[in-house]
């Protein structure tokens, strides 16, 4: 089903006193990644859920939510198997008592898929590309570091999960290169909400949504100087997970070098 | 009047989600609610004074509080006939059992975090709508193995995941209830039969009505007068209490326990 859901698009609806929202439409495509930014009880949650939903102005927000320009399926809003949104979040750990090889199979057969033992080495490259500390097949998943546990969450999702649409909400900087965690879920085509306000990850968004009072009050497209930002802090944090394995693995951090190093304009969104 | 039950086991997350659906329906809603516990419970002065609605609070103390529950429903159901909504939340202590009544609506609550859903019976098999609660401590991947294993166990069920400090799944619970059935009358049904005690119910009666209940209780207890309490097995049965609840269904059973059949003869000789 992942395949099917090119763009959705969201048509506005009314904040918490009722009045209209002023946007005309947002659409976002498959590989974006959108921040939605706001404070406590601004109404994320509604946003969330009217997307996950799909409503069509049947919610307390009146929001209209289409797939493919066109309204949405019966079986994304009711079948019980499929889930719209996949999350991940700060609190979420690993509970299952198993080695992280058979658990991988364990989720693939939950989801219909073939059992292949070239996705379980997929997910685990995937991975180790987001975490410094490699992850073998043979670990316990209730042994991971709070990096490891992280990295696999994303590669699983990207891989396994049909879920379309990924929300990560608010992880921390538990030793993982985020560029790289969002990097491997829009290879996979998601469409990658960031309920964050931590900048290395906003500021890597396409854009962000502006929610105040049960609205979506502006929609901010990433500026070049705020992508410039974004990578500028990466860098700093992917600096900062280096040294961190220097110190894990015993070694001597002798220097710190800092210096701006000329950013890849290809890389930048 | 709608009546919608809440079941789980004991810290799943009942009272948490609860309150987010009441908060939710309130404005719309004229709701009671009713609090079944064990021992003891503040939940029910809690919610009144945070939502401002009418609460009761039942404790079952000396009874099986499922078996209480299921005594008091048709008094509260006819006490509260002109609500729009009431909303029972059980103790809840025993996966055999199944709280929901053919007439309402049953939400089973699932702490994803106890362990895998294969170990619950009606409580889970019964309900119309499965809520697994504190989704958010646990990996989308188990999530999704969690939420497959829960399909396999009760088709027919809708799933909502919920979080009970974010409120997240309440407005799908609170949807859910908005459509759901009325309640028409006071005579209701329980979907599945209760584990054995010793009231009417524990002889396996289902209609919510205190008079059949006593009355199928002095007829379990001449029946039980009556059987060896050995549990021979020769009725075909498990257990004589067993025995007793098919035999209160089906008189033809019961001359199937050779002790009630020469019971019975002698009592009729005797006449």
């Amino acid at each position: 089903m992942n395949k099917e859901i090119q763009k959705i698009t969201i048509f506005p609806g009314v904040n918490k006193s009722g009045q209209s929202e002023t946007f005309d439409q947002i659409s976002i495509e498959k590989g974006e990644v959108v921040a939605i930014v706001g404070p406590t009880g601004a109404g994320k949650s509604q946003l969330l859920y009217d997307i996950e939903k799909l409503t069509q102005g049947d919610s307390k927000s009146k929001r209209k939510v289409l797939v493919n320009d066109a309204v949405p399926d019966k079986k994304w809003r009711f079948d019980p198997r499929f889930k719209l949104i996949a999350s991940l979040a700060q609190s979420m750990n690993f509970l299952t008592d198993m080695i992280v090889g058979d658990f991988l199979k364990l989720h693939m057969k939950a989801r219909g898929k073939k059992l292949g033992e070239n996705i379980v080495d997929k997910v685990l490259s995937d991975a180790n590309e987001i975490t410094g500390e490699p992850i073998a097949p043979e670990m316990n998943l209730l042994n991971l570091s709070g990096g490891q546990t992280r990295a696999l969450m994303v590669a699983d999702i990207a891989t396994i999960s049909d879920s379309p649409i990924i929300l990560i909400d608010e992880i921390e900087n538990a030793g993982i290169r985020k560029e790289k965690a969002i990097d491997i879920l829009i290879n996979e085509g998601k469409i990658v909400l960031l309920v964050t306000h931590d900048p290395a990850l906003a500021l890597r968004a396409n854009k962000r949504l502006v929610i105040k009072n049960g609205g979506i009050v502006d929609v901010l497209q990433t500026t070049p100087k705020e992508q410039g930002i974004a990578h500028y802090l990466n860098w700093v944090e992917s600096f900062n997970l280096k040294i961190r394995e220097d110190v894990r693995a015993g070694r001597r951090v002798e220097e710190v070098k800092i210096f701006c190093q000329p950013y890849d304009k290809d890389k930048i969104l | 009047m709608k009546l919608v039950i809440f079941a789980g086991t004991p810290g799943c997350g009942k009272t948490s989600i609860i309150k987010h659906v009441i908060g939710i329906l309130k404005k719309e809603l004229d709701i009671i609610f009713v609090k079944f516990d064990c021992l003891k419970t503040d939940d029910d002065t809690f919610i009144a004074e945070k939502y401002g609605i009418d609460t009761e609070k039942k404790l079952a103390e000396e009874l099986c509080p499922d078996h209480y529950q299921a005594m008091e429903l048709s008094r509260i159901v006819k006490l509260h006939a002109n609500r729009d909504l009431i909303i029972i939340e059980t103790a809840g202590l025993c996966l055999r059992c199944s709280p929901y009544v053919k007439e309402g609506l049953g939400i089973s609550v699932l702490d994803i975090t106890a362990g895998s859903p294969d170990r619950y019976g009606p409580i889970l098999t019964q309900a119309n709508i499965v809520t697994i609660s504190k989704a958010d401590l646990i990996s989308q991947a188990e999530r999704e193995i969690f939420r497959v294993n829960v399909i396999d166990a009760n088709q027919n069920a809708k799933i909502v995941e919920s979080n009970g400090l974010t409120g997240e799944g309440a407005m799908d619970l609170a949807e859910y209830i908005k459509f759901s059935l009325s309640v028409k009358g006071h005579r209701l049904t329980l979907r599945h039969s209760m584990p054995s005690a010793i009231c009417g119910y524990c002889y396996g009666c289902r209609i919510i009505d205190p008079a059949l209940v006593h009355k199928r209780f002095l007829k379990g207890k001449d029946l039980k007068a009556m059987v060896p309490n050995l549990n021979c097995g020769k009725c075909g049965y498990k257990t004589c209490n067993e025995y007793i609840r098919a035999a209160l269904d089906d008189q033809d059973l019961l001359e199937r326990c050779p002790f009630v059949k020469k019971k019975l003869e002698e009592k009729e000789n005797g006449k």
